[in-house]
């Protein structure tokens, strides 16, 4: 067990932290959610210089083979600073799935182009008929048809919420080609450029003010060599990305949640009301130290399991649990914070809650939100074998109920033959 | 950042658990109060078997009967007895009050009580709340007045725990009248045994069991004091960090959750396994979650510990927080799961959780008091004064307040 970071986490902490004060702050980001693109080319290419982009691919794909564990310490600051940006979109979600899954020549072709910033690619996955109750990420809910022809596939169907898809050079685009027996089987993966014809890309209006998208993919011809892992096989490849993607977005709410944490208690030591500072009161006090158990909370979970993606352990439960508490807990970290900024938390041009409780509405979804995480739990918690048994010789003593054991130190033995001798006499008494 | 154990540690660990499972009797049931000779003189022997083996401190120095190992080996020992819910008879003594002998107990004291406390020979009890001092615990008003080379004894002592009986209680005495009350606090080893004490049971909803303690002219050689004359405030706090923290909670939640949905699945309703209801499974999936986080929050404490020199003192803990909050979650969770049949005591006909199960109908009775080392309230409050450094009431205006509503009575 140990909990510190390495001298080189510290270190990338450190430069990720100075960078996104420089440029990140919250003029940047305000800028951004007014922004159409909703990002800056320039920052992008900057972070890119800093190696941000291929941080975890390998040397050959113009990567520097960082840990995932390194992504996550960078997710946290990313988070901290509500960088606003395609990253998890491009280099993780589909970047990662690329490398996963992808022919030698696509991964030589774009994954050194991601490294450097040159392409932006956005994941078209969840559509509009499963975005409820936390079911959009199951693969039950993929009915966008590819149907083969000749050397082509012809994609046709809606995807909703789709992030960064308006500034995206490629879709990675997540199809059904088959109803197989299981839901995950039957999926198949496409690269798609953005400027095919038939494919539409409308903004949506968010509560955070982020950039996510409706994809209309009207009957969209696919080259066959663009298809990404095995025709019906492309579930298993992608779900490793989705819980990796999960744990980022976990990293990220630790990161402003713990920003939040720091801007309600200073909120809370200077805020003079009734003539002192309002953290004074309890119910007040309350609110922080609850925020602060959500963010610790999370914190820890979400760093046990990125160790085990980056030792390249079993990780479904853990990412489940990270992912779950995050979700709900990060929602909740906000509204303590509402509560002990009040009027000043909830004007929108005043601070910077306004701005990290509007982005927690996407996190807490992004990904799975906690109903969904829950299920996954509770999938795993079918797997657990029954407890281990003890193997002593039998004793025979053990269910007695404490009333009914005779105690064998004075002052209970005396109480306990008090009692008898009550109950005794009353049952004399009925005779 | 590293998750796992050493493959030292894994050794001890299935050392531990294989221990346990060999010692314990097939029909055992975890955390069930010991109350008869039989089960106290089980427990004790145990205990005893255990200790000659090093396994309830193998954390401490090889010197005070320990196995030399870290803070870590330390949690895992705790880990193992929490995943099994033995109630130990020398709990308190081993795992708060050990670990303050090692900090603030003179040279003498260690030698004379660690060797047999890490044996599992003695049963201590912490006699620190009284009748005015519950949650102001430096409220004393049991008086230690100076008698030649002793000091003599008067109060009373309430809510202490312990169902075995004891042969030393660590009693907080006052040794001064001081402004601030808090200065003027000892700690006193002082022999159960001892003419003028009287303990008198205190029956309560808890697992535990609780006793009254009344002190009348008890004399105490001055030798005994633990730790520094009027510092003994300050050694309660860090007993109470002890007593808040420890890996050994969690995993027993952790073991009762696993007992209890392994009870789900095979419970029948309607033809299916109670685990498949989707709102059983939500519910049980939750407890899972917060189980770990209060894992890894209690590992985070232990780690803290064994890094000690170089962090410096941990500025809050947050297992004492999630405990007490989780003890009632899960409670209620799992007395909402069984419905009616939930309120059925052991033994009683239709009663459903038996065997290793945890007993739901008194772990909800056991979990409508949280206050052990301080309530979840009064932990909340070291947390943002202590933890966040929120600023509290100084004591000079309580008296103003007094008054004020005083004033108003009238």
């Amino acid at each position: 067990m140990n909990f510190k970071l390495s001298e080189e986490q510290e270190m990338l902490k450190k430069t990720a932290s100075d960078f996104l004060e420089k440029e990140c702050p919250e003029s940047f980001v305000r800028e951004m959610e007014e922004d159409d693109d909703g990002y800056s080319p320039e920052v992008w290419l900057k972070i890119a210089d800093l190696g941000w982009l291929g941080l975890v691919y390998p040397e050959e794909y113009g990567g520097t083979g960082g840990s995932f564990l390194d992504m996550a310490v960078l997710y946290e600051e990313m988070g901290r600073a509500m960088f606003p940006s395609p990253h998890l979109s491009t280099v993780v979600l589909c970047g990662l799935t690329i490398l996963n899954a992808g022919s030698h020549e696509w991964k030589a072709d774009l994954l050194p182009k991601i490294a450097k910033g040159d392409v932006i690619i956005s994941l078209a996955l969840t559509e509009p008929e499963s975005s409820w109750n936390g079911r959009s990420w199951d693969p039950e809910g993929i009915t966008v048809r590819a149907t083969a022809a000749k050397d082509n596939y012809i994609i046709d169907g809606t995807k909703l919420f789709v992030h960064d898809a308006h500034i995206a050079g490629y879709l990675l685009c997540v199809t059904r080609t088959e109803s197989g027996t299981r839901p995950e089987d039957g999926i198949t993966l496409f690269l798609v450029d953005a400027k095919s014809p038939g494919v539409k890309c409308t903004l949506l209006e968010t509560t955070a003010g982020d950039k996510q998208n409706e994809v209309i993919f009207d009957k969209v011809k696919v080259p066959k060599e663009n298809m990404v892992g095995k025709l019906n096989g492309g579930w298993a490849p992608l779900a490793r990305v989705l819980q990796q993607g999960a744990v980022l977005l976990c990293a990220e709410m630790v990161g402003a949640g713990q920003r939040i944490l720091e801007l309600t208690t200073d909120y809370a030591k200077t805020r003079i009301q009734f003539d002192m500072p309002i953290g004074i009161n309890q119910y007040v006090q309350e609110h922080c130290v609850n925020l602060l158990s959500e963010v610790e909370g999370a914190r820890w979970l979400t760093y046990q399991a990125a160790w085990k993606i980056s030792e390249g352990l079993p990780c479904d439960y853990e990412v489940a649990m990270a992912k779950a508490w995050a979700s709900d807990g990060h929602e909740r970290a906000c509204w303590y914070a509402h509560q002990v900024h009040a009027g000043v938390g909830y004007a929108i041009d005043a601070g910077l809650l306004p701005l990290y409780s509007r982005r927690g509405k996407t996190l807490k979804y992004y990904l799975g939100d906690t109903l969904h995480h829950l299920r996954k739990v509770a999938e795993q918690m079918d797997e657990w074998p029954s407890p281990q048994k003890t193997k002593g010789k039998p004793l025979g003593i053990w269910n007695i109920p404490e009333d009914k054991q005779v105690p064998v130190w004075q002052p209970w033995r005396e109480r306990y033959d008090k009692i008898e001798k009550r109950k005794e006499e009353r049952r004399k008494r009925k005779i | 950042m590293e998750f796992g154990f050493t493959e030292e540690q894994e050794k001890l660990r299935k050392e531990l658990r294989d221990f346990y499972v060999n010692e314990l009797p097939e029909d055992y049931t975890p955390h069930i109060t010991p109350v008869s000779e039989k089960l106290q003189s089980f427990y004790r022997q145990l205990q005893k078997k255990a200790g000659e083996k090093g396994y309830l401190t193998p954390g401490w120095p090889a010197e005070y009967g320990g196995k030399d190992l870290g803070s870590i080996e330390q949690g895992i020992a705790a880990e193992e007895q929490g995943n099994m819910g033995v109630v130990w008879p020398g709990t308190l003594a081993y795992r708060f009050l050990g670990p303050g002998l090692v900090m603030f107990g003179t040279e003498e004291q260690k030698k004379e009580f660690l060797p047999a406390i890490a044996r599992g020979e003695q049963v201590w009890f912490e006699a620190f709340t009284e009748p005015e001092a519950g949650t102001d615990e430096a409220n004393q008003r049991t008086w230690a007045v100076e008698d030649g080379d002793d000091y003599i004894v008067n109060g009373q002592k309430t809510f202490i725990s312990g169902g075995y009986e004891p042969d030393w209680l660590v009693t907080e005495v006052r040794t001064a009248d001081t402004t601030p009350k808090h200065r003027g606090l000892s700690l006193l080893m002082i022999k159960a045994d001892s003419p003028g004490i009287t303990i008198r049971p205190l029956p309560t909803m808890g697992f535990g069991i609780q006793n009254d303690i009344f002190y009348d002219n008890v004399r105490v050689p001055k030798k005994n004091m633990l730790g520094q004359l009027n510092r003994g405030f300050y050694h309660v706090m860090q007993i109470f960090d002890f007593e808040r923290s420890g890996t050994e909670a969690p995993a027993h939640a952790k073991r009762s959750l696993h007992e209890f949905v392994q009870f789900c699945k095979e419970e029948q309703r309607n033809g299916r396994p109670l685990f498949d209801d989707p709102e059983v499974r939500e519910k049980l999936a939750w407890m899972a979650v917060e189980c770990e986080v209060w894992r890894l929050i209690s590992w985070h404490a232990q780690w803290w510990h064994s890094e000690r020199k170089q962090l410096g003192p941990k500025p809050y803990d947050l297992s004492g927080f999630f405990s007490k909050k989780f003890t009632t979650r899960h409670a209620e969770m799992r007395a909402e799961i069984m419905g009616t049949y939930g309120q059925l005591r052991k033994g009683s006909k239709h009663a459903k959780v038996v065997g290793h199960s945890v007993d739901v109908e008194r772990a909800w009775q056991s979990s409508r008091s949280l206050h052990a080392a301080g309530t979840l309230e009064v932990n909340k409050i070291v947390l943002a004064t202590r933890g966040l450094g929120l600023p509290r009431i100084p004591a000079k205006f309580n008296k103003e307040i007094m008054a004020a509503i005083q004033e108003r009575k009238e």
